[in-house]
């Protein structure tokens, strides 16, 4: 029996499962729709429905909604947070700030924890790491006993300053394990032992309120897979890119929020990689929003800013991805001064574009494929059919006639507006941190990705768009190909010129001796496992740092502050050679490799598309109707060449070759289309 | 990269040679080229003023106008950018050159308060300007007498900091080094200020490579008719919302607690609005003179001011000089609080009249539109510790410069906003407690939400805060505190009744317990000192009786509310089971009973002899909540003496917004 690795993604609608065989080498795919109340249901079932062996998988991995949904619906055990006397409240008064600076009766979201679920213990420690109010032991007792009977199951205990002396959290912590032995405890200095307090305490507030959640799903869905004969490690997928196993989950199971959202970037980077680009974006567009990555020097952008609601940060590295409320059921209307908008606001699959005929009569971006023959009649091999006529009539009534335009100039105008806004989010992505869109290859996949990507591309000046093999399922692939990862930090403030490199180098060690630690905890061999040094520098008097390599030995540091200057230049124009570079952080981010799938290479010698399916008039902006083939993805070889103007059908996508652009079909099967040689 | 014009003209709604794509697809690139100057700022600026969001960024058009301006924005810049771009346009006229950079931070000439330095650059298309990218940003120190530059004893500006009349930074591409060393050379930290000079002046770059490229694409002649179609698509959008609007005129009075250069009393801001055809006219002719401290407002915050508060009843429609030109103001003659003019000192505008002309407006909109009624919010206030940082042995300079959230007004549907940050600038993030400790002596004893803060009502107000500190190891230090809202307390709506008093406790609860009032500078503190301050929750909405009996419950399981004010302030009586277990219950008849004899007592109680009243203040019989919701009485909250004219002010007030609507 040849060898599989399993790959499930839960989304929202459908829980994917994807089979790389590694005898054949081939990638095959399930979808099955997903079962909320009990996520774990659908994943069963997806395994049951591929016909998988669990006895011959050899690595499972999952991205899971989870986390997040727990923590967007509130729906928590019991959970409790002890703090230092005096900030009780401080995960509830955050920063401050609201989301919506203008709209007086837009509420931020409440905290994870209740104020009645919150408890102040008298304890302080200064900014030093001085004892200035000694841990009062007995009023740690007093309530350890009150959680006790409260019914307590996790606990976050968040003291002030415990970054640089965590001592009175871990005799806390203590205390509490000795009254109530079965709850959880996630101490803040452990979880994120880095300076601000509220930054610190929401992380591990959703940790704690994570953690009976999260950690009993992974147990049960571990024990399921083992019980049907899956003899290797769960691996789960992280913010972070990476994944971890059951055995870290209990520990970080906050980790696991956005879990998720990294699987279609870390698809983008590889198919990107597997063509030969080391810089690309990817743009997933969905039937509701489209979620863009950025792949630069082959690594995954990464931010620590970010939260699953405004006002609660979770300050791990997340792979940066930008969602903006455009999909193919965005709705095109005129608002009230007269002006073309597209989105946010969306049909969703409930009533759907107006063309689904499903009640639908707002116009939207798919209304708007169909009308100009960009999208065809029939979806998913004919299951769907839709309606030309009631896209048009939507249309007719939204944009035409409010404007004075004809059917087919309005549906062209609604997706030149859903285009210039996601060619907006690709800048906000990718120019506000220096990158210039030129240098980089579009990914394009998601339900609509294929129909928009050229387009987009265009107004960027991208020069190749690159379309996966299905790019209705590439978030699931992206699942096959994680690593297990973690993301360690230390403070170390510092001047950079100043600093004691014996110091630099002990710091980094200890955390390396931590990250090793786990790394082993998780099984992972030593052979595979990476460490990579980051060090997060700003210049003096700065407020925001900036995260670069650094290697290890002499001159180490003084590399990274060459790095520093380059890196500042470049996301944001200047640099400071004179001033001082503060050092602030160090960061160590340890990979446990696992195997990857070996895809094998088609044969792509160059050779003419076989013979249309068909030829239909599909309207383009400054051509107008142009004949234009259509041919049946499936039926393209490797090698194929196609130019534009050409569609592309296949099960679950449409992808739209514009005139003036060249297309090929890759030894991976990937789509290239380049618009500057046609 | 060229494209040919687009053929199709949108009938009247775009001018020139726009059609609705290409206007979209603008507007859309001028919020990201002004968030992109945004985003840089906040990355690279050396003012934690800045970096806890106190700037803005706006786009203008050749004029001056503002065509865009930063989604993130703080209120208080709000429609003062204009003025200051038009400021330069008026100094250097045909003199302004590609690659010149300007700074400008006159109160005088449409600025906010000398901290806020503006940068200006032009964006030339060949020898054409085509508009100004501008941001403006809060310097941590701008010189003057206090560090912080936030004198409250000042009277005229020349004591309150460097004031910057437009000025040439760059020229050319070219630092003016002399230039820029005058203006860093006369802050307390000139190496922070040059960081931010910097900064700002690379930020203004961003948007203006970004304004080329659209340039590039579109041709100018777009791109500058894109300028003014934004703005009369903002002007448009206003206009027919209004359409829709009742017709009429509105009048609210706000006041400041006092002016120290007279007898006690409150000092009354007019506001009367006009809703006709032509549009939303303000007049706030009425107010009083300038005061003598620092609380007075400039021509341009009084504007930025009508326009934030206006604009909280429009949420979603942009900001540029087309919702300018809707909304008209009369601001009277100069030499009054909201029209100080030259030389009157203005730093203390943001917690002055500013916030008094947004809560104004706020409580004349909520009768406009009573599906988005809001009561008084808590007032900006900032506290100032600065001195010598005895922790090592280089005594540095320290300057603990802090800020809170606070409760905003109940609302017609819901409570207020607990532990929110000033109507000021919803963006301005509070500091980290540990931060702050690293950066100077002080060790903060509490940062957390006051029980009883908000303001009773059907809907109450928001929680406010508490935070406070211990200095450690400090010498020569000093304390200042600019606030308002110790006696002009935040007040509720339709019945609901007001939140607490601000103002700073030096040593509070020891023999040497001091009430430091809401503005002071320089009072000395030493080690061993403590202090604290609290920061008002919001106004309530409606009357506190009619507030459903579980949701007081709710809040005293929160700890929002305390039980015995639970039965005070909402006569529920509520008996204590297990608070260890939340168990809490409401005795039913005994609320019945208590809420019938408030309901007949209470128009009496605003009526008994403020003498009397603040006697027993002094004697500890009442406390500070029983003065300012049931008694109507003001009184200085250390020494308990009796404010008599301000009692009468507040009790005409409470009458007003509380009693009246009482049934």
């Amino acid at each position: 029996m040849s060898k599989q690795r399993v790959a499930v993604d839960v989304g929202g609608t459908f829980t994917d499962v994807c089979i790389f065989d590694e005898t054949t080498r081939q990638v095959r795919v399930t979808k099955v729709p997903s079962t909320p109340s009990d996520p774990m249901r659908a994943v069963l079932d997806g395994v049951t429905r591929a016909d998988v062996d669990l006895a011959a998988v050899s690595l499972f991995s999952h991205g899971t909604t989870v986390a997040t949904n727990a923590l967007i619906t509130r729906n928590f055990r019991p959970a409790a947070l002890v703090t230092t006397t005096g900030f009780r409240d401080v995960i509830e008064i955050r920063d401050g700030t609201k989301d919506d600076l203008w709209d007086a009766y837009h509420d931020v979201a409440p905290p994870y924890i209740r104020r009645r679920d919150r408890f102040e213990v008298s304890e302080r420690i200064d900014y030093s790491g001085q004892v200035v109010t000694p841990l009062d032991e007995q009023e740690a007792r007093r309530i350890a006993a009150l959680l006790r009977k409260r019914e307590v199951q996790t606990v976050a205990v968040c003291f002030v300053n415990s970054y640089v002396n965590p001592a009175h959290e871990i005799r806390m912590r203590e205390i509490l394990e000795e009254e109530l032995p079965d709850a959880t405890i996630s101490t803040s200095a452990e979880i994120l032992p880095e300076i601000f307090e509220h930054d610190r305490f929401t992380t591990t507030v959703a940790n704690a309120v994570l953690a009976p959640l999260v950690s009993g799903y992974v147990s049960r869905l571990a024990e399921q897979l083992g019980a049907g004969g899956y003899a290797g490690d769960l691996l789960l997928l992280h913010s972070g890119g990476g994944s971890m196993t059951p055995r870290m989950v209990e520990r970080y199971p906050v980790r696991l929020a956005a879990s998720g959202i990294a699987a279609g970037a870390i698809a983008a980077r590889h198919v990107a990689a597997q063509c030969g680009y080391a810089n690309a974006i990817g743009l997933d567009m969905g039937g509701t929003s489209t979620d863009i990555s950025l792949v630069h020097g082959g690594e995954l952008r990464v931010t620590k800013e970010w939260s699953v609601e405004y006002g609660y940060p979770i300050i791990f590295p997340s792979i940066e991805v930008l969602t903006i409320g455009a999909g193919g059921g965005s709705i095109a209307y005129i608002d009230e001064a007269g002006s073309l908008r597209n989105g946010p606001q969306s049909a969703g699959a409930d009533p759907g574009p107006a063309c689904y005929a499903g009640g639908g009569t707002e116009p939207t971006n798919s209304d708007a494929n169909l009308v100009l023959n960009r999208l065809g009649t029939s979806l998913a091999g004919g299951a769907k059919v839709l309606r030309p006529e009631l896209a048009e009539k939507a249309i007719l009534d939204g944009v035409a006639r409010p404007l004075g335009l004809d059917v087919e100039q309005a549906a062209s105008a609604i997706l030149k507006v859903a285009n210039a806004n996601m060619a907006d989010a690709v800048r906000l992505i990718s120019i506000r941190r220096g990158y210039d869109p030129r240098d980089f290859a579009l990914v394009a996949f998601g339900g609509a990705g294929a129909l928009h990507g050229a387009e987009v591309a265009r107004e960027l000046g991208i020069p190749t768009v690159i379309v996966p093999a299905n790019p209705g399922v590439t978030s699931a692939l992206g699942c096959l190909l994680v690593d297990i990862r973690h993301d360690l930090s230390a403070m170390f403030g510092a001047l950079a010129h100043e600093a004691d490199e014996e110091e630099f180098e002990n710091a980094f060690a200890g955390l390396e001796a931590e990250a090793s630690a786990r790394l082993r905890h998780e099984g992972v061999a030593p052979e595979d496992a990476v460490l990579q040094r980051l060090v997060s520098m700003r210049y003096l008097g700065q407020w925001r740092s900036l995260n670069v390599r650094c290697g290890s030995g002499r001159g180490a540091l003084a590399e990274a502050v060459q790095l520093f200057h380059e890196q500042h230049e470049r996301e944001y124009a200047f640099r400071r050679d004179d001033t001082p570079v503060e050092i602030y952080q160090l960061g160590l981010t340890a990979v446990g490799t696992t195997p990857k799938p070996a895809f094998t290479p088609h044969d792509a010698s160059r050779k003419p598309a076989p013979a249309p399916l068909k030829t239909r008039k599909v309207y383009f902006d400054g051509n107008g109707w142009l004949d234009t083939p259509v041919h049946d993805r499936d039926a393209l070889p490797a090698g194929s060449e196609l130019t534009g103007p050409a569609v592309i059908d296949q099960l679950d996508s449409t992808t739209v070759v514009p005139p003036g652009t060249r297309a090929e079909v890759d030894e991976w099967l990937n789509i290239r289309i380049h618009l500057t040689e046609a | 990269m060229t494209q040919t014009m687009p053929e199709h003209h949108a009938g009247g709604i775009t001018p020139g040679p726009l059609d609705p794509v290409t206007f979209e697809v603008l507007k859309n690139a001028f919020v990201t080229a002004v968030d992109l100057m945004s985003e840089q700022i906040m990355r690279t600026c050396y003012s934690f003023v800045i970096y806890a969001r106190d700037f803005s960024s706006a786009l203008c058009d050749a004029e001056g106008n503002t065509v865009m301006q930063g989604t993130g924005d703080i209120a208080v810049h709000v429609g003062t950018l204009h003025f200051q771009c038009k400021a330069v346009l008026e100094e250097f006229g045909d003199d302004i050159n590609p690659g010149d950079v300007f700074a400008v931070n006159d109160p005088y000439r449409g600025g906010t308060h000398f901290n806020d330095v503006s940068f200006i650059r032009p964006i030339f298309v060949g020898p054409r300007i085509i508009g100004f990218a501008q941001n403006k940003g809060h310097w941590a120190d701008i010189g003057g007498t206090v560090p912080g530059s936030f004198d409250v004893n000042a009277k005229e500006h020349f004591g309150e900091g460097l004031r910057i009349t437009p000025v040439r930074v760059w020229h050319r591409g070219r630092l003016l080094h002399d230039v820029a060393q005058l203006l860093v050379s006369n802050t307390r930290s000139p190496y922070s200020s040059m960081g931010d000079l910097n900064a700002q002046a690379e930020a203004t770059a961003v948007c203006e490579r970004e304004i080329l490229r659209l340039v590039e694409r579109y041709g100018t002649d777009v791109v500058v008719a894109a300028m003014a179609g934004v703005q009369d698509y903002v002007e448009r959008i206003v206009r027919n919302r209004l359409a829709e609007l009742p017709k009429g005129e509105w009048t609210a009075v706000d006041y400041l607690d006092a002016d120290p250069g007279q007898p006690e009393g409150l000092v009354p801001i007019s506001i009367k609005m006009t809703i006709d055809d032509e549009g939303i006219h303000y007049d706030l002719r009425g107010s009083a003179p300038a005061v003598s401290t620092f609380l007075n407002s400039g021509y341009g915050t009084t504007h930025s001011a009508l326009y934030a508060g206006t604009k909280t009843f429009f949420p979603e429609v942009a900001l540029n000089s087309g919702f300018y030109r809707v909304v008209q103001a009369e601001i009277g003659p100069e030499g009054t609080v909201v029209n100080a003019g030259w030389p009157h000192a203005v730093t203390g505008f943001c917690s002055g009249p500013y916030e008094k002309l947004m809560n104004g407006i706020f409580e004349i909109w909520s009768k406009v539109m009573p599906e988005r009624a809001m009561a008084c919010a808590f007032n900006l206030e900032y506290l100032l510790v600065g001195g010598r940082d005895a922790r090592t042995t280089d005594r540095p300079y320290f300057m603990w410069y802090d800020w809170m959230a606070g409760g905003w007004g109940g609302r017609a549907t819901k409570d207020g906003s607990g532990a929110t940050a000033p109507v000021f600038g919803v963006g301005l993030a509070v500091q980290p407690v540990e931060g702050q400790e690293r950066l100077s002596p002080v060790l903060t004893s509490a940062h957390r939400i006051v029980t009883d803060s908000g303001g009773p009502g059907r809907h109450r107000g928001g929680c406010g805060l508490e935070k406070g500190g211990v200095l450690t190891d400090c010498e020569n230090t000093v304390m200042s505190y600019c606030c308002d809202r110790a006696r002009s307390i935040t007040w509720g709506i339709e019945g609901g009744l007001p939140s607490v008093p601000h103002g700073v406790w030096l040593n509070k609860g020891t023999d040497a317990e001091r009430f430091l009032g809401v503005t002071f500078s320089g009072v000395p503190i030493k080690p061993g000192d403590s202090f604290t301050r609290p920061s008002a929750g919001g106004g309530g909405l409606g009357d506190p009786l009619t507030r459903d009996p579980a949701a007081v419950v709710e809040d005293v399981v929160d700890g929002y509310v305390s039980v015995e004010r639970a039965a005070k302030d909402y006569g529920v009586v509520i008996t204590v089971i297990d608070p260890e277990l939340d168990r809490y219950e409401i005795d039913e008849p005994a609320t019945e009973s208590l809420r019938a004899s408030i309901a007949a007592e209470r128009s009496d109680w605003l009526q008994e002899d403020p003498q009397d009243v603040a006697r027993r203040y002094r004697a500890g019989e009442l406390d500070m909540l029983d003065l300012v919701r049931r008694y109507g009485v003001i009184v200085d909250w250390g020494t308990g003496e009796l404010h008599e004219r301000t009692t009468e002010q507040y009790r005409e007030l409470m009458q007003r917004r509380s009693a009246a609507y009482w049934a």
